[in-house]
């Protein structure tokens, strides 16, 4: 230390030192004292403000809707979480844009479905937005790219992902109408998503602040429950085997007599004979759950139209014309909903039509219940009967002759029914058709059940002729669910079980919230009358109309069923055949309609038999039920062909395999009838009656135009 | 207290440890390392995912900082001399190479170099304010009494105003900038006998800034960034969405705590309302949650730190030692109050930070060496027994 040249902090230098002291320290009341007043004249008003500006916002977190599975499990709906791609241009403009170009190369980059130039007018436009959402529904495989762009650049700015759950049909198409679908908004339309909207939907959280005694913000979350899931008695094994042969009859007949879809409609319920547990309900035109609004399921399809009436009421009509492209670019949107809602429809819930002959067991089982016939009666079928001033048609309008009861239903005799109903009267008829829920909702789980009281007349509006038509399945309408619900009935001993979709519901976490236990509504009919029934549906089998339905292997019964439709002189009919099998101990039946097939000559019911019959062939082995029935060669050979492994096991299991005895049957059955002797009309093609003139179709026998007539097999 | 320790210090090997500044010292930076994680969690979690990312960091930087003071403090200062035209000039390299590829933007604007350090940059107006403290101790040792005349006033700021102006044109930095400035005038001042030289151009300085801001707001002649900041400070709530906001928030932040405050962590305007709560305006947030009384606590551990200080000065071994000290004190004072003063809207809106409370790196790394210097004349401080 230099301590010559040093020189001293000195006195007056110390002095200042404590002036600038004093400074400060004056600075710093005064500070004070200009806080004090602050906090005095504002605190209670800056409070207020503070508190304002917080957001106290409840948001809603969004309940994740429930999964609908089959009774296996499989998943028929489910949620996934997706992303909505949202621009904040208020972000990304910030710091005199230099954010901008980054950010809109990263996102080119990632997303090349992007017009990133109409996204920088976009932001250039409207720098104060915070929110334009440019994609949605982005799974996180497609975002995650960019996702690890932005961490990476710091420069990449203004771009959130909005999370959503969005629903999946893994199935796609799959049991399309029973699924049902939901809008945006989660809520169901159709089907399941419709019916138990509520239990798959949960109830969504919310998150909010409140202020407590102390004003202080507090944060509460009420976390949200997420959905029910939904258990199907739906298989979708049995399903796919549905809809694999309405799609195979489908591309069978299409544009076969007219450009379009095999059939107008073609509808197919399996269902549990002794719970009422659908397993599979389908029908076909039908569309894509993903896509629902995919214009390329209404192709081929029929166009209907809207039709408003008066006071807000509006009818749909259908226009008669096949929608094809040209047809379908010509529509407007308003038309183009109209018809997709028309095919977002269940047909097998909500269109009725005239069920025809497969209501005679129904007519047969009331009179037999009632006593007013016996099951050793026979009866006299001359072709036609009088009723009042109308002459009704058998439909072998040459008569079948006298006949038993059995074979009055195996041969769907007209007459036969007619005397039947007569005999028993109104009001007993009235009330067995009240007693199958004819007229009434089954209530079946599915939204948008078809309301029928309206085409059923009861006992006392009944005439003679209503009666007489009635007996054999004309002149009301019935749907699908009603007509395969009351066939269960008759079959099962007379227990009616309420039809449904779900046999139990869940919690996310697995835990059971409601069983659905099947349930008997009523008794229909005795277990002795079943009994009748099954041994004459048993015989539409084995000598009637229902021989080819058959499947290989095994004994089934049921009944077919062909109503031509309004108006009665056009050539248009619905066939349709209900089926059961095994047929002395029925577990599972199977329903198919098929409603304006796209041929010629309509009135064939081979084309529902056939259905029913590929259904049962494949349905049945996979149901494990075994095969009672010898296999004919060809039969094995068609089995092999179908490539069932556990068809060809039952098969091959089988010792002595004799030829069929149904083909013997067949041909002691097999009579000639009247009609096959008249000649056939050089001119028309078909048979002509020598007596009245009236053409007849040279393979049925029946006649081409219709007068009052149900053409009934 | 002072005296105490002076007079139990016996013979030349035994230092004098100024307990109270350690203790205000101390304080103050655990006080804003508390600070920092209550205003900053919030933000800190939601822009990096960490509610201690702000806090690791200071506490990182704090910890450097007192090891280099303890450090500096072991050296003699007058080591230190011999580097004072060296700094001045290092500053002045630092400050330009802002400009380089090394520079760091950052909130808007250039003012940071690399360090090469990750996470950490430096602030060259930092260098630059312990380098005019090192520089006019040297100078002012040299000068000798003309120091007294107007000439070696003038010769005396020319380092000192070209940093000023190489902080405020190159960095576009005016706050750091007047910091320097006011921390060589206050040296000066204190080594000149003279008040009359020092009452005049003060008075001027006061005249021009109130001419200023009546030109600003009564006439259009003022266009600009710095215009629009001294409207906004005569009228925050002219313009409460952009330019009034961060002052208003303080304000509504410092009201809204009142005598007792919210409570420790209960401040809301830090919940993203109040931008900058860890760093320039983390005083609003010690106001909203601790209330007068905290703002109070704070203000007298500066006012503790700073007669503490006052007392090593006057007892200094030399004069350079002597005005070193004063150049801290100067430094420390000077940031204090004009942040308190930002931060409550008794002047203009400029970026000032809180020494040893805000959040910065730089900051409180130099502030704890300028803390250093101190301690290191307190140790050469001799009993002399009056």
């Amino acid at each position: 230390m230099q301590k010559q040249k040093t020189r001293q902090f000195g006195r007056i230098s110390q002095k200042k030192v404590l002036v600038l002291f004093f400074l400060v320290l004056a600075a710093f009341i005064f500070l004070f004292a200009r806080i004090v007043s602050l906090i005095k004249n504002n605190e209670m008003e800056y409070q207020k403000q503070v508190l304002s500006q917080r957001s106290y916002d409840s948001r809603t977190l969004p309940a994740r809707r429930g999964d609908i599975v089959d009774s296996k499990g499989v998943k028929l709906a489910t949620c996934e979480k997706v992303y909505n791609l949202v621009v904040d241009a208020s972000v990304m403009t910030t710091k005199d844009g230099k954010y901008i170009e980054t950010t809109l190369e990263a996102l080119g980059q990632c997303f090349p479905q992007l017009d990133i130039s109409e996204i920088r007018s976009f932001v250039k436009q409207n720098p104060g937005n915070q929110w334009h959402v440019v994609l949605k529904k982005l799974t996180f495989d497609e975002i995650s790219e960019f996702k690890a762009l932005q961490s990476e650049n710091k420069e990449i700015k203004g771009i959130w992902f909005e999370e959503e759950f969005r629903r999946v049909y893994p199935g796609g198409s799959l049991a399309a109408d029973a699924i049902g679908f939901t809008r945006t908004d989660n809520h169901g339309l159709y089907g399941l998503e419709e019916f138990y909207n509520k239990e798959l939907n949960g109830v969504d959280g919310r998150t909010y602040g409140y202020l407590d005694d102390d004003l202080n913000l507090q944060r509460t979350v009420k976390p949200a429950v997420d959905g029910y899931t939904v258990h199907s008695t739906l298989d979708v094994n049995i399903q796919s085997i549905v809809e694999k042969y309405l799609q195979k009859f489908n591309e069978d007949h299409k544009d076969h007599h007219h450009p379009g879809n095999g059939a107008e409609n073609l509808g197919c319920i399996v269902m549990e004979v002794n719970t009422g547990n659908i397993l599979a309900m389908a029908s076909y035109p039908t569309f894509d759950l993903n896509d629902t609004k995919d214009l390329s399921a209404l192709l081929g399809g029929v166009q209907v139209e809207q039709v408003d009436k008066e006071n807000g009421y509006f009818e749909i009509k259908k226009t008669g014309k096949y929608i094809d492209q040209e047809l379908l670019d010509s529509m407007t949107d308003d038309e183009i909903m109209t018809n997709l809602n028309y095919l977002w429809k269940n047909y097998c819930i909500t269109s009725s039509y005239e069920p025809g002959s497969t209501f005679k067991p129904f007519t047969v089982a009331a009179a037999l219940e009632t006593d007013s016939i016996s099951t050793d009666s026979y009866y006299e079928c001359l072709g036609s009967w009088q009723v009042g001033p109308h002459n009704i048609h058998c439909h072998n309008r040459y008569g079948d002759g006298t006949i038993s009861l059995k074979t009055a239903v195996a041969q769907s005799c007209n007459v036969a029914m007619m005397k039947i109903a007569t005999t028993m009267g109104a009001e007993k008829f009235s009330k067995f058709q009240q007693a199958f829920n004819f007229g009434l909702k089954t209530n079946v789980d599915l939204a948008g059940e078809a309301r029928t009281a309206d085409f059923l007349r009861g006992a006392d509006e009944m005439d003679p002729s209503d009666l007489a038509t009635y007996s054999f399945g004309q002149n009301f309408n019935v749907t699908m669910i009603q007509l395969a619900t009351g066939f269960c009935s008759l079959i099962n001993g007379g227990y009616y079980y309420e039809p449904h979709m779900v046999s139990k519901i869940t919690n996310s976490s697995g835990v059971t919230v409601k069983n659905i236990e099947p349930r008997i509504l009523k008794q229909t009919i005795s277990a002795s009358t079943s009994e009748y029934i099954r041994e004459y549906c048993k015989a539409v089998v084995t000598e009637g109309t229902g021989k080819a339905a058959r499947p290989a292997g095994y004994m089934i019964g049921g009944k077919t069923g062909t109503a031509q439709t309004y108006p009665r002189e056009g050539n248009d009919f619905v066939v349709s055949f209900i089926g059961y099998a095994p047929a002395d101990d029925p577990q599972v039946l199977v329903y198919v309609v098929v409603d304006r097939v796209n041929e010629a000559k309509q009135d064939n019911v081979g084309y529902a038999r056939e259905i029913v019959r590929n259904i049962f062939t494949e349905v049945l082995p996979y149901m494990n039920i075994f095969m009672t029935e010898e296999l004919s060669d060809k039969e094995v050979k068609e089995l092999e062909e179908r490539k069932l492994e556990n068809t060809l096991k039952y098969g091959k299991a089988m010792e002595n395999p004799d030829e069929g005895s149904g083909e013997t049957t067949q041909g002691e059955q097999e009579k000639d009838p009247a009609w096959k002797s008249f000649p056939i009309d050089p001119a028309t093609g078909y048979r002509k009656d020598p007596s009245t003139g009236e053409l007849l179709d040279p393979d049925t026998g029946d006649p081409v135009k219709g007068t009052y007539s149900a053409v009934d097999f | 207290m002072a005296a105490e320790n002076i007079e139990r210090t016996r013979g030349k090997t035994e230092h004098h440890v100024d307990v109270s500044l350690w203790f205000a010292l101390l304080f103050l930076l655990c006080f804003g390392l508390v600070m920092i994680y209550s205003a900053s969690s919030y933000t800190a979690f939601a822009d990096y995912g960490d509610q201690m990312y702000y806090l690791k960091r200071q506490a990182v930087a704090a910890g450097l900082g007192l090891i280099a003071m303890v450090f500096v403090s072991r050296i003699p200062y007058h080591f230190w001399e011999r580097f004072s035209l060296f700094g001045v000039l290092a500053s002045a390299v630092l400050i330009c190479l802002v400009k380089t590829p090394l520079g760091v933007e950052s909130h808007g604007a250039r003012r940071w170099i690399k360090t090469g350090i990750p996470g950490f940059n430096l602030q060259p107006a930092e260098v630059a304010k312990i380098a005019v403290i090192l520089f006019l101790a040297v100078m002012i040792c040299k000068m000798g009494s003309r120091i007294k005349t107007w000439k070696g006033l003038i010769v005396m700021m020319v380092a000192p105003g070209v940093l000023f102006l190489m902080i405020w044109k190159i960095t576009d930095n005016m706050s750091s900038a007047l910091i320097v400035l006011a921390i060589a005038a206050l040296m000066v001042f204190v080594a000149s006998p003279d008040y009359k030289k020092f009452i005049l151009v003060g008075f001027l300085g006061v005249a021009a800034a109130v001419g200023l801001v009546m030109l600003v707001k009564y006439t259009d002649v003022f266009d600009s960034f710095r215009a629009t900041r001294i409207r906004v400070w005569l009228n925050p709530e002219s313009d409460p969405d952009d330019k009034g906001f961060q002052t208003l928030q303080a304000l509504y932040a410092i009201g809204s705590g009142g005598v007792r405050g919210k409570g420790l962590g209960q401040s809301m305007q830090k919940l993203s309302f109040l931008p900058e709560s860890q760093n320039d305006m983390i005083f609003s947030i010690i106001c909203e949650e601790l209330g007068l009384l905290g703002a109070a606590a704070i203000m007298l551990m500066f006012t503790i730190l700073i007669w503490r200080m006052m007392i090593i000065a006057n007892n200094a071994p030399d004069l350079f030692g002597g005005l070193l000290v004063t150049g801290v004190i100067s430094h420390i004072a000077v940031q204090a109050v004009l942040n308190v003063a930002v931060v409550t809207n008794t002047i203009p809106n400029t970026g000032i930070s809180l020494p040893f409370i805000s959040y910065g790196g730089s900051s409180v790394i130099f502030l704890l060496v300028e803390m250093g210097l101190v301690f290191s004349v307190a140790r050469e401080i001799e009993y002399r027994g009056y």
